[in-house]
């Protein structure tokens, strides 16, 4: 089983399903373990999503929406 | 496209028909092109706006990026992403446009590891063990607090972060767009987290 140095490695490639499996079972072996570690990977988790809505929430000008329809070829 | 069909006088009705056709036909293709392309706009947008420094800057990248992609949509192969073709025009319309390249990301130190975050923010907090106690750390952080951490990563690790974490692309959609190779794609992406990461330290910890 993995140490936490060796688990805070891990994390990223856990949280992209990048691991192969035997590295996923070890991480998990060790989180079921650790709640210092869990913590940290539901905190990274959490904000994966905080960042996606964050920057997600500013939308398109409807200006702009109209300068690219504009844009299009005039149908003859 | 582009030679001239010769038609011997006899046959010329039947060629100017399946000209006319054919003209139908690639009008229908163009038309669908545009629209499936409109469609993606608020997509194209939302990594533009990520990827440059204004509101303006990203208004006008991602004009220049459909009107280059309506005139030369012939080259887009039907059934592809096009989304990704779309963002691999904005990728090279901002680099042309003289976006610095950096080239000392790669190499830069970075000693804080990945819990390096949580760790800022619970000392923050102040609280050890409880069992919400991730939910708390998190509420530090505002969405400004976010948006403006994101401006600060260089931009070679933020494109990775934008197309990967927020635009849903794959490693794979993400080294075509950006022309470098998936493993560049990789290591950009995990040290670029760290290092919003540690712009996020550093930005909720002023706000303080």
């Amino acid at each position: 089983m993995c140490d936490c140095d060796g688990c805070e490695q891990m994390m990223q490639p856990y949280l992209d399903k990048a691991l192969t499996e035997p590295q996923r079972l070890e991480a998990e072996a060790h989180l079921d373990e650790c709640s210092y570690c869990r913590k940290r990977y539901r905190f990274e988790e959490t904000l994966r999503v905080y960042v996606r809505q964050a920057a997600v929430e500013e939308p398109m000008p409807p200006e702009l929406k109209e300068r690219l329809a504009a844009l299009r070829t005039p149908l003859i | 496209m582009g030679t001239a069909l010769l038609v011997s006088p006899e046959v010329s009705d039947t060629g100017s028909d399946t000209a006319a056709r054919r003209a139908a036909s690639e009008a229908r293709d163009r038309v669908r092109f545009e629209e499936d392309a409109l469609a993606l706009s608020d997509q194209v947008y939302r990594v533009a706006r990520h990827m440059v420094g204004s509101r303006e800057e990203a208004e006008d990248l991602v004009q220049e990026t459909y009107a280059r992609a309506f005139r030369s949509w012939r080259t887009f192969q039907a059934g592809t992403n096009l989304r990704a073709w779309l963002l691999r025009i904005l990728t090279n319309l901002n680099i042309d446009r003289g976006r610095k390249q950096q080239r000392t990301p790669e190499t830069q130190p970075l000693e804080e590891g990945d819990y390096f975050l949580y760790n800022r923010l619970e000392e923050a907090v102040g609280d050890g063990g409880g069992p919400a106690a991730e939910e708390q750390v998190i509420e530090r952080l505002s969405q400004d607090d976010i948006v403006s951490a994101l401006a600060a990563v260089p931009h070679d690790f933020r494109d990775v972060i934008v197309l990967v974490d927020l635009g849903d692309f794959s490693y794979q959609d993400a080294a075509q767009i950006l022309d470098i190779p998936i493993g560049t794609v990789m290591s950009r992406l995990h040290r670029g987290r760290r290092v919003l990461k540690r712009e996020l330290a550093e930005t909720a910890m002023e706000a303080d």
